[in-house]
């Protein structure tokens, strides 16, 4: 397998006014050609620091990393030839129309006049954009504004594409609508490297996802790996009583697909690592000891399971306490995330 | 080469983003012309006084506001850096292979192309007043009137670029304004004043473009104040402009 980002142990820390902070404490991942990887966790986990020192933007302090073969420390230069980075701020020039923006951006990268316009076209079509490439940017929907971001980060048809917190501040619709063109890109053979504090995104639009708390990975695969890596589906079994609920735990203990069981009250709860297969037998199993079983629930379990078990907090909840949200636009030498 | 094409480039983006939001204009027009007409007539008893040249006195007092307007000019690029920083312009072009110096060169070059068109309506509506207009030696002041903008643009840009907010820029500015501009001798001549402060004034940039820019509109091309002008002008711009540009590739060390 061809890698087109490796990180080994890199490392970032920021002087600051209280100590200095480790943003980045020894990163290691692999993305694959063709591939869309996301980059999950909280606000403050240093997503956004890893993806500027892989994007070039931020020097390394330390550990190696290499995107699309090249060496990032050494060949920075080179390195941007071959990619197209997305900030979370997009950075488009309001006052000018989306075709402007996305033919500057070509020529910038070298293309020619005619065909930067050529692929200016293509690109418009391809992210739906040539309904208003002639208007303003300040007149974008949101949606529309963060489409034309990414069109912006592929006028040149970079090997990888690095989009920082892509659907932040999108509705439901543009959100699933942004998805949507991500997947085409990959369609088309571009790897895509993305970082993301929503749950429901890496779990819905990436191929592969890199959890990372705190500085560090703390968990990574594809996200029916990490959910079943964790417990398994939950179960949860309602009973008539705590007494009865006991002898269920009791009756139930012991079976080698169960995990985790607990009981509070007349419930009890489970994890099994195929729930929907093995419910029938639990039942039988609880009906054989003479248990009636009011209700029951089978949920699978989400990221956010695995997030909990890897770090003891609920990513919803991780993070919040830090502050920090939007770190670009931040003096060049001390954005952090 | 690729330099020049990608400034070229930047300073067309910049112009027209100047033009679709002309109200900065307009201000940058009306600063000088202002001066030429509210100050001007302060002065008109002055000329021939103790230690003023005689002749009319927008001869002493015009090349000083062209000067001032190079100083000015250089620094709004370092308030629209930081709109831009803000705006993720500015990471948008360094993660780009753009060359790190045409990302200055750009908003440099179209700030100081609506400098040169300040100062043309400065000099021809001086020239209606009396001013005593010398071709050869305003083209050579042009060229001083750049370097002093570049070398002010470049550190205001690097102040932007390290503060990465408008209170940090406009308390740094500012707080230079007051005292490069009274040191200049911008608005009168510093030979006016005690020793201390003409030695005090040595020390200021913009002290040289004001002397050299007096002479240069009187005529001769070769004064101490020409050359002096340019000795120091010369390294100070290519040292804050290699200091500038390092900042820009700081993102890899």
């Amino acid at each position: 397998m061809t890698y087109v980002i490796t990180a080994s142990e890199l490392r970032k820390r920021f002087p600051g006014r209280g100590g200095a902070v480790d943003a980045v404490r020894g990163v290691s991942l692999e993305v694959a050609r063709g591939e869309i990887v996301g980059f999950l966790g909280p606000n403050g986990a240093g997503k956004t620091t890893t993806m500027r020192m892989l994007t070039t933007l931020l020097p390394i302090d330390g550990g190696q990393a290499t995107v699309a073969g090249l060496d990032v420390r050494r060949q920075p230069g080179q390195v941007r030839w071959r990619i197209g980075y997305v900030s979370q701020l997009g950075g488009a020039d309001e006052l000018a129309t989306g075709r402007e923006n996305l033919i500057l951006q070509g020529r910038l990268y070298g293309g020619s006049k005619t065909t930067v316009a050529g692929r200016v076209d293509h690109v418009l079509g391809l992210l739906d954009l040539s309904g208003f490439a002639d208007r303003l940017v300040r007149t974008y929907s949101g949606g529309q504004r963060r489409r034309l971001d990414v069109a912006l980060g592929i006028v040149h048809q970079p090997e990888v594409l690095f989009l920082d917190e892509p659907s932040t501040g999108l509705d439901p619709q543009n959100r699933a609508n942004l998805w949507q063109h991500i997947r085409a890109l990959r369609e088309q053979g571009t790897t895509v490297f993305l970082t993301t504090h929503y749950l429901d995104e890496a779990d819905a639009l990436c191929d592969r996802i890199v959890i990372v708390d705190q500085g560090r990975v703390v968990a990574e695969g594809t996200p029916r790996e990490l959910k079943q890596q964790v417990a398994g589906d939950a179960i949860v079994l309602e009973l008539r009583d705590s007494d009865a609920a006991g002898r269920a735990a009791a009756a139930l203990r012991g079976q080698p697909a169960i995990r985790d069981l607990s009981v509070a009250g007349a419930t009890v709860r489970l994890y099994a690592s195929d729930g929907a297969a093995e419910l029938p037998g639990l039942l039988r199993l609880l009906d054989g000891a003479g248990l009636t079983v009011r209700s029951l629930g089978l949920s699978e379990p989400s990221l956010d399971d695995v997030f909990l078990r890897q770090t003891g907090r609920s990513l919803r909840d991780a993070g919040q306490s830090t502050g920090q949200s939007n770190q670009a636009g931040q003096p060049l030498d001390r954005a952090a995330a | 080469m690729k330099t020049a094409t990608d400034a070229g480039l930047l300073l067309r983006r910049y112009l027209i983003q100047l033009l679709r939001n002309p109200a900065f204009v307009v201000i940058g027009f009306a600063t000088p012309l202002l001066y030429l007409a509210l100050f001007t007539p302060l002065l008109r008893h002055l000329a021939g006084a103790q230690g003023l040249p005689s002749g009319n006195v927008l001869n002493l007092f015009l090349p000083g506001i062209l000067a001032l307007l190079a100083y000015a000019s250089g620094a709004g690029p370092g308030f629209s850096t930081v709109f831009e920083l803000r705006a993720g312009v500015i990471e948008r072009f360094r993660v780009t292979p753009v060359s790190r110096l045409a990302i200055l060169a750009g908003p440099i070059l179209a700030s100081m192309l609506l400098m040169f068109l300040f100062d043309l309506v400065l000099v021809l509506a001086g020239w209606g007043f009396g001013f005593h207009v010398h071709v050869l030696g305003l083209l050579l002041l042009a060229l001083l009137l750049a370097l002093q903008m570049a070398t002010m643009a470049a550190f205001s840009i690097t102040v932007a670029l390290r503060s990465g907010e408008i209170n940090g820029v406009a308390a740094i500015i500012n707080g230079l304004n007051l005292p490069v501009l009274l040191l200049g001798g911008v608005l009168l001549p510093i030979s006016l004043g005690p020793a201390w402060l003409r030695v005090l004034a040595h020390f200021n940039p913009l002290y040289y473009t004001v002397a050299a820019a007096r002479a240069l509109a009187a005529g001769p091309l070769t004064g101490t104040a020409v050359w002096q002008a340019f000795a120091v002008l010369v390294p100070l711009c290519a040292i804050v402009l290699y200091w500038a540009t390092s900042v820009v590739r700081r993102a890899v060390a």
